[in-house]
Parts: structure tokens; sequence; C-alpha cells
């Protein structure tokens, strides 16, 4: 096991710690933890306290008084963020912060040396004088990188004529400081949530999900267990510099099997510049009484141009959250986080090592462990869950322990012919889910998986000097998934080991006012796969899928203010394992769940070859029109999502076994359409105060059967007014923030059939699903719901450290409501009123 | 320029077939999980009836083989009881897929272990017991039932219960185990925790 552990014993935050070991007690203790885990606690710890005393001594007097201030700019005046700023001889360094902006403090009338840096734009050097504000220093692009872009954050800009994205950038990642990846990328349009309780989002986009986005962690693919609903992806946000959506199937370079979209999770380039930098960052918030710290120091090497280094590191504590009127009890979360990197680049050739460590633990509301059909019904009537009491920092049962480790080398080496790129990524996921059993056996994860992936890629890209650009590269995956013995159930999925490979030459044409790319990919998956049945006896099988992916992109810019793209891509996924074998029930899912190849009569396990199945195929169109021209900016972009053989979880019967009567899911197949519309608009009224709306429009349906699909999320409008200074007074980057959230009803929803009624059914001893078995939902879908957040933050700056405080409040008016992509809306309300305290220290 | 596109592409050939082969030789390892025991999972149910004056017990039993597959479980056939009879009543909870020597085939012992967490509800259709009267306490806790023990608290658990026969008449008999971790007390009822068990079986008393 490697799994960290709290201590039990509840702490409100405001405690003032003494020493370093009651920090360290209060936060962590191990008890059989193993050492491997103790020192990245402690080391980690460090970190932040070291980080902490880093803050406190910059502040120190400065011993001149002299200033040199301004903006970091591209060519075409877009802030650079984060490039190096560096005054020689003292060797004093910033980087441009989330507006490209950068202060020095504290400067002597004396001649200074300025260099500026950053990857992939060309260095600048010159004289400066002192005293000068408003300066603005403008890069130069090196050698564009046309497709790689999008994993590499400043060239994001490339990004826009190749594919339909949105883009979360630092500066939103900051405010959403707090939250976990999930949650955070609520705030993009197009983007949604897979919700289990008040702590598990999983990001949907366009209304599909879990295996059908696909994620990349600093360029690695993720791999985890992605395939169950109350799984979150298990990455830290606070390692992100920004978050790219592409919500085409265009990124087929990553893999053929985006249907839905891509999500790219960028960490902020490594320094190449020497000097040490560093942020902390501390989070309070009132709903879930939770303390948030995060910190990262990094730097590069004097005399050692080109290397660089960070290690960042974050820990999250939080007890019950509550509704407006009552405590979710058993919904606490820890957390903790570490990530370390090192890297050489130069403009020909690079390589960085990077290792994270994510690891969390999370409790699952007490209420919603239901036994049977009765407890169901008992469960959806209580108008408060059961064991619902006071706060508490407690997890017990049911919860979830997972942690995500990976390791990343990758290179990149620029010859003649052309640039080479290779990546070799290990990733190692473990997944424990507890559940309330009979006696000792709570105590024994009632799953207990263990999923190791290697990845190799390579990919080799002409030189572009003329209009087009190639990529050639390859995909491969080794994935062995495992159930850790000693659970004493019968695995949910069996054991599995896949071998994928995948081809792809993806293409992109420069002409003079349009841009066309296009790429077609070449997918291989074998599987192993052994397990045991309902009878606990083995059964084992391998099969293989292979298929073809295609993607066609055309960007127009109509004028210096219209832009129109368009992307149509096919996409393909060959199944999870898990949609063809799981057996039993899930945590707090009440009911029981059969894969795609257990037969309907007897749950006997099937071979492939004997079942009418056809992997998801996916044909998905997506336009983006922009307009752009102050005060004005305004996109919409409408999409259309085909799925051929859209896997789901249907309704299919009930079963009764010793603990009662339970409905029964099967794994089911039929043709899906997802139709919809982002649409935003911004207009900046004055210099200072912004307006803008954005609208997430979507219709699902069931086009086989001619009916809807559950857990669709309904449209969702949002409104924003900031106001936004770079400076009053002493204060820095002020701003005040007010957002409006409107969620409508789905009215989408599948037919209802109540609990009751499935047990008035059985009682009765029919089918309930014998002449009606299209799509239903237990219970209707809940009322529409308006929130209200409103947030404030401002900088102070002193010399070489700047500090940012933000206050904010989300549910301001405590709305009790429920939201229709909750899974445990069955049980409970969401979130009440939110108070959130932030105060970041850069240096 | 072409020949040198030629030999990128076959190096990353070479390299794809590197990994495969590689990939080949690692799934040769034996993936098979090892089995496991299931202790919690209960495939056949034993209810038997002794005589309190003496006499052979009357056995009545109800299975379900395939545990969370989708056969029901099922009652095997019903139990024949005398009339104005009393009976003591022990529940034995068995688990099919587990060796019978193995310590996971006995379920109840389990339950009896945990006793302060656990409760057996009786239901009935009225009239086929005159002591407890009524129609048991699955509907409304403070109904009659007669518990033969207790856990450490001094509650009932309802492994072992009392019943004495009224004249002939045909039944249902319904019997549900809650698990109750810290919520079990003299009020909680049969819709508070998670339900360990629900069986129903047919009693005749002739």
């Amino acid at each position: 096991m490697s799994d960290f552990h709290f201590s039990p014993e509840a702490r409100p935050f405001a405690t003032e710690y003494n020493s370093v070991t009651e920090l360290k007690s209060a936060f962590f203790s191990q008890p059989g933890a193993d050492p491997i885990t103790n020192f990245m606690q402690f080391f980690s710890l460090m970190l932040l306290m070291h980080a902490s005393f880093l803050c406190i001594h910059g502040v120190a007097q400065p011993l001149c008084s002299g200033t040199y201030s301004g903006i970091v700019v591209d060519e075409h005046g877009q802030p650079i963020v984060g490039a190096a700023i560096v005054l020689f001889p003292t060797q004093q360094g910033q980087t441009s912060d989330a507006m490209g902006q950068f202060n020095f403090t504290g400067l002597c009338r004396k001649l200074y040396t300025v260099k500026v840096q950053f990857l992939g734009y060309k260095e600048e050097s010159f004289e400066l004088r002192v005293n000068t504000v408003d300066a603005r220093i403008v890069l130069q692009e090196l050698v564009t990188q046309l497709d790689e872009v999008v994993i590499r954050h400043h060239d994001a800009a490339h990004t826009e004529s190749a594919t339909n994205f949105t883009e979360m950038d630092e500066k939103q990642l900051a405010e959403a400081a707090g939250k976990s990846l999930g949650e955070a990328m609520r705030e993009m349009s197009g983007v949604s949530t897979l919700q289990t309780g008040p702590g598990i989002f999983k990001p949907v986009i366009h209304g599909v999900h879990s295996q059908r986005i696909l994620i990349l962690n600093n360029g690695i693919r993720q791999e985890g267990q992605q395939w169950g609903a109350e799984h979150a992806p298990e990455i830290d946000p606070s390692v992100a510099a920004n978050v790219v959506v592409i919500k085409d199937a265009s990124a087929i370079k990553y893999g053929g099997d985006a249907l839905g979209g891509t999500v790219i999770v960028n960490p902020a380039e490594l320094p190449v510049a020497p000097g040490i930098n560093g942020s902390i960052n501390s989070i309070f918030q009132t709903n879930g009484r939770s303390a948030t710290l995060s910190g990262m120091v990094e730097g590069g090497l004097a005399r050692h141009e080109g290397w660089g280094w960070r290690l960042q590191s974050s820990a999250k504590r939080a007890g019950d959250f509550n509704t407006a009127a009552y405590n979710l009890t058993n919904t606490g979360i820890r957390e903790l986080n570490f990530s370390a990197a090192v890297g050489y680049h130069k403009v020909k050739a690079g390589f960085d090592l990077y290792f994270s460590r994510f690891g969390t633990e999370i409790g699952i509301l007490k209420g919603t462990a239901v036994g049977n059909l009765d407890d169901l019904v008992a469960a959806m009537e209580r108008p408060e869950p059961l064991y619902t009491s006071s706060f508490s920092y407690a997890i017990s049962e049911p919860r979830q322990q997972v942690s995500h480790n990976l390791i990343k080398l990758n290179g990149h080496l620029t010859t003649s012919r052309g640039e080479w790129r290779v990546q070799y990524g290990f990733q190692n996921n473990n997944r424990q889910e507890f559940d309330k059993r009979i006696g000792q056996l709570s105590k024994l994860p009632a799953m207990d998986l263990r999923l190791n992936t290697h990845t190799i890629d390579a990919e080799w890209e002409n030189l572009h000097h003329g209009e087009a650009t190639f990529t050639f590269g390859i995909n491969t995956i080794l994935q062995d998934n495992e159930n850790v013995p000693g659970t004493q159930r019968i695995p949910f999925i069996p054991n599995y080991l896949n071998v994928s490979a995948g081809v792809f030459g993806v293409t992109k044409i420069q002409l003079d006012s349009w841009t066309l790319d296009a790429g077609l990919r070449y997918d291989y998956r074998h599987y192993d796969v052994k397990g045991y049945d309902f009878k606990n006896e083995l059964y084992s099988s391998s099969f293989n899928f292979a298929n073809l992916s295609g993607t066609i992109g055309a960007t127009w810019n109509i004028s210096t203010t219209q832009m129109l793209r368009f992307n149509g891509s096919s996409a393909w996924r060959p199944p999870h394992v898990a949609e063809l074998y799981s057996l039993g029930t899930h945590q707090s899912a009440a009911s029981i769940e059969y894969g795609l190849l257990l037969n309907d009569a007897t749950n006997e396990v099937m071979d492939l070859d004997d079942v009418n199945f056809n992997p998801e195929q996916a044909f998905k169109f997506v336009t983006t029109y922009s307009f752009n021209r102050l005060p004005w900016a305004l996109e919409v972009s409408p999409y259309a999502n085909f799925i051929l053989n859209y896997t789901y979880l249907r309704p299919t019967g009930l079963t009764r076994n010793s603990r009662g009567v339970y409905p029964y899911l099967r794994n089911t197949q039929t043709d899906a359409l997802f139709i919809g519309a982002d649409v935003t608009a911004n207009w900046q009224a004055t210099r200072s105060i912004r307006a803008s709306a954005t609208a997430s429009l979507l219709h699902a349906s069931d086009v086989k059967a001619n009916d809807y699909l559950v857990f669709i999320p309904s449209n969702r409008y949002n409104f924003t007014l900031r106001y936004e200074k770079p400076a009053v007074g002493g204060l820095r980057n002020l701003y005040a923030e007010s957002k409006l959230y409107f969620v409508t009803r789905q009215s989408r929803a599948p037919r209802v059939v109540t609990v009751s009624k499935l047990r008035e059914a059985q009682r009765a001893g029919v089918n309930p699903f014998e002449e009606d078995d299209s799509n239903f939902d237990f219970m209707e879908a809940p009322a529409g719901y308006i929130l209200l957040d409103f947030a404030v933050g401002f900088s102070l700056r002193a010399d070489k450290v700047q500090y940012d405080f933000r206050l904010a409040s989300e549910n301001l008016t405590n709305e009790l409501y429920r939201e229709y992509t909750n899974r445990f809306r069955y049980y409970a309300d969401d979130r009440g009123r939110n108070i959130t305290v932030s105060i970041r220290c850069i240096f | 320029m072409k020949k040198k596109l030629l030999l990128d592409l076959k190096l990353l050939k070479s390299l794809l077939f590197l990994v495969l082969s590689a990939a080949m030789v690692l799934s040769c390892d034996d993936i098979a999980p090892e089995r496991e025991e299931t202790p919690e999972l209960i495939t056949k149910v034993v209810l038997t009836f002794t005589p309190m004056a003496g006499g052979p017990a009357v056995i009545g039993t109800a299975n379900d083989p395939d545990g969370d597959g989708l056969q029901n479980m099922t009652p095997d056939a019903a139990i024949n009881l005398n009339s104005n009879t009393s009976y003591s009543l022990e529940i034995s909870l068995l688990n099919g897929l587990a060796d019978p020597s193995s310590a996971a085939y006995d379920v109840s012992a389990e339950v009896k272990e945990e006793a302060d967490e656990h409760l057996f509800f009786f239901g009935w259709s009225g009239g086929l017991f005159q002591n407890p009267q009524g129609d048991g306490n699955i509907e409304d806790r403070d109904d009659n039932v007669d518990y033969s023990d207790t856990d450490a608290n001094g509650l009932p658990l309802g492994l072992v219960t009392a019943w004495t026969t009224g004249p002939a008449e045909n039944g249902t008999f319904r019997i549900v185990l809650k698990h109750q971790p810290n919520l079990k007390s003299l009020m909680s009822g049969s819709d508070i925790g998670e339900s360990d068990l629900d069986v129903e079986f047919n009693i005749t008393i002739d």
C-alpha cells in the first residue's frame, strides 16, 4: 500500500502551530506508511516551510529606491506569461505575471543590463535606465511549432488556427485554486461535470465523458481507472500553467479515442535563466472548512544556461461539506501531491525529466450506502441523508483512496532533416474503494486496483521553411491492470493486459487567408483478460481491435476581425474491459452492473465473437465563428457528434439476491446524437469594466430508440461583470467580479420509474421493463437554479515579492439546489454557501 | 530530401517493432488474479425450527447459487410447522462459494461477532402465529417479535427467536437483516441502515 494517512483528529485550520513537528503531526501521521511516503511527506512539508521563510525574508527593506516596470509582449501585442527578466550584473530576476507584467523596485542608480528570455522566443538584451515605468519589451518568436503547440502554453496562439478549443489561463487557474481539476474546468464553455457528491468531479465535454475524453497530463496520456462514473481524474490542478480543452476530435496525434475531445494540462515551461523564483499559495474555504497549501520553487543554473528545475507540492484537507440546510456527513477530502522536474533546453535540443505524485482520500456521503430497493426508497424519501451528524474531518467507509505516480522523460532534437521528439512515460495508478461491509471486512478494500502503464511516443516533424508542415509519429502503450489480492470479493473488473500501438501523420498547410489541416491515424489494441465470473470461476480471453481515425479542418481568416474555423473528424474507441466484463455492485450505485459479454439469461461470460459488438465510432463536426473588434468579442461554436454503437449502462431488470432486490443495469449499445452550441460574448464597456456571457447548449438523444439519455447536462448560462484596474494607489491588479450561473431544468430527461413502482412490480412478480424497456431514471430531473458568485482581489508588491489576495464567495445566497448531473441528487442537495480566502506570495 | 524522409520513416518502423516485441514478451506473464474468498456473500439461508417440547427439527432453506448473478434467491419449499406448537428458530447464513471448512463459509458467525451493529426483522402474513401476535416488526419496530438473544448493549439480535404457531394456515414469512453501525437502538426500524439479507419463505401450518 502506498497511500498516505492524515491524523484522524479534527483540527480547525486557524490554530497556530508552534513547531514543525506540531504542524507536521497536524497534517499527517503515518501508521504503516512506507519510508518513501514518509520522506515525500516530509519533503513536501519542508518545501512549503522553506518557501514561506523565503517569502518573509524577501520583504526586507530595499537599500536603493529606483524602479523598473513594464510588460513583456509577443509580436501580436499579446502578453507573455512567465518570461524571465534578469538584471545584470546583480542577477536580480523576475518572471512576467499573468498579465505579462513585471516590476523591479529597490534598484540603485547604476548601469544595468536587462536580459529577457522565454522558450520559443528570441532572447532580448539591452541597457536599462533606472526609473523607467511601463517599458514594453517585445519578444520575437523563433521557429514556429505548429502542431506541438497545444502542449506548450506560450504557443497556445497557434492552436487557435488549428482547432476548436477553449483555454483556462494561469490567471483563471489561480482564481480557481483550491478546487479539483474537474471542478475548476466547469468554468469553461462547453465543459460541465459528472459529479458524485460534493468532492468528485469528472469533466464532461459536449455531453460525453470518461473513456471518451482524452486527458493529456504534461504531454502524457493520463491512464487511470476512468471508466467509473465516480472516478475523478488523478491530477493536481496546481501543477498547471494552463488547461486547454480541444472540443473536436482533431488531436489525433495523442490518440484516436478522443470522441468527445481532449483535455490538455500543461505545466509551465522550466526556467532557462539563472535565479530562484517561486510561489506559495494558501487557500481557506468555509464550506468543508478546508485548508489548501501549495508551494513551488524553480530556478535555472548560473553559468549553465539552458538548465532549469522545479519542485512543487500541494496539500489539502477538507472536512464535511454542507448544503444550505444540513451537513453532508463523511464527505471530507485529504490530498497530498508532489512533483519535481529538471530539464535542459536549447533551441536545437533539450530534455525534461518529470516526476509527479497525486494522492487523495475522499469520503463518500454516508447516507448513500444502500443495500437494496427498500433502502433506496428510504434514502430518497428522507429530507436529509441518514447518518447526518455535526461537522467532522473524519473520513470513514464508504471512501476512496487513490494515488497516481508519473515518471516522464522526454527529449527533442533538431537536425537538418527535421525535429525529433521522443518521450517515455510510466504511470502507476492505485485505486482502493472501501465500503461498509460485515465485520472486519470494512477495513479491507472492496475494490483494489493497480494499473501500470508504460507509454512510448516518438514523432518527427519536418523543418517548415515552406507553407506545409508534416508530422509523423507512433504511440505505444503497454498496460497491466491487476486486482490486488485480499479484497474478499469477486473482482468487479478482471485483470487485463493491454498492448496498443498507433501510427499517425498530421499535416498543416498555410495559405494566404486559409489554413488547412488534416490527419490520419491507425490504431491497434490487443487485450488479454483474466477474471472470475459470478460463480467465482476463472475465465480468460484475448482479442484485438484495429481501426482508422481521421480529421480534416480549415481556418479562414475572413478579415482582421472575423474568423471561421471548421473541423470534421472520425474517431474510434475500443471498449474498456469494464464495459465488457463488469460484474457486481458498485460503490453507492444501488444497482448491479453487468458487462456486455455477460449472457442475458445466464450471466455466463461469453466470447467476443459470439456477441454482436462493434467498437464506438464517432463523427464529430465543430464550427467556430469568431468576431473580435473592440469593445466586442463574440464566439459561436455549434457542433454535432454522432456516436455509433454508443455504449452505456441501460436499466434492464430486477434481480433478487440475499440482500434483497436490486435493479440491474447492462452495458448496452445504441446510436447517440449530441447536438449543441457554445456561445461566448464579451463587451469591454470601459477600460476597466467588462461584461461577458456564455451559453452551453446541448441536445442529446438515443437515435435508435428515439429516446433521451440520462445524466446529460442541461442548458446553462453564465453572466459575468468584472471590474479590473492594473494599479489603484498602492494596489495592483485590483479586481471585483460578480458571476451569475443560470442552469435550466433538464427537460430532455428519460421517463421516471420510481423505486416504489419497481418494488410493486417486483412484489407482483412482473418484470417492470418487459413491455417498455426505454431508458428511465428513478427521479424527476431537479428544478433549474440560479447561483451567484462574488470575488474581489488585489496584489501588493514589495521588493522581489508579490502578494495576491483574494476573497470570494460561491453560492452567495446559500441556495438549496440539486444538479441533474450530480449522481447523489437522489440523496442530498448540493453545496451551500462557500467563502474562500486565499493569499498567494510570488517571489 | 525524399531519401532522408524514408530513412526517418524506417527508423520509426523499427522503433515500433522494438516496442511491440517487448510488449509481446511481457504479455506472456500470467495475469490471472488470485481467487478471492467471498465471506460476505450469502448464497444459502437455513432456518431451523426446533420444537421446544422436543422432537425433530423442521428445516427450511433458500438458495441463490449465483450470488450477484441474475438468478433470484428463492426458497426451496414451504416450511411445514405443526399448529399450536412452540418453536425456537435459529437462522444460519451460508456462503456456498466458499469451502465449508473455511471461516468464510458461515456468515452468521460474522453477524454474531458484530451483534451490536446488526438486527433481524421479521414480517409474516397475519395469523400464522399466536405468539408473537400481529404481522411482525418490519413495518413497525414496536410490534412484537420474541428475540431470544441480545448484543453486548442488551439490544435484541435475532439469530435465535421464539415462535408459537396458531391454527392451520398458509402464509409468508420474511426475514430482513439490517446492518446498523452506530445506528442500532431500541427505536431503529427496518428502514434504518443497509440490508444484508432480505428473503421471503412460505410457511404451511397444519
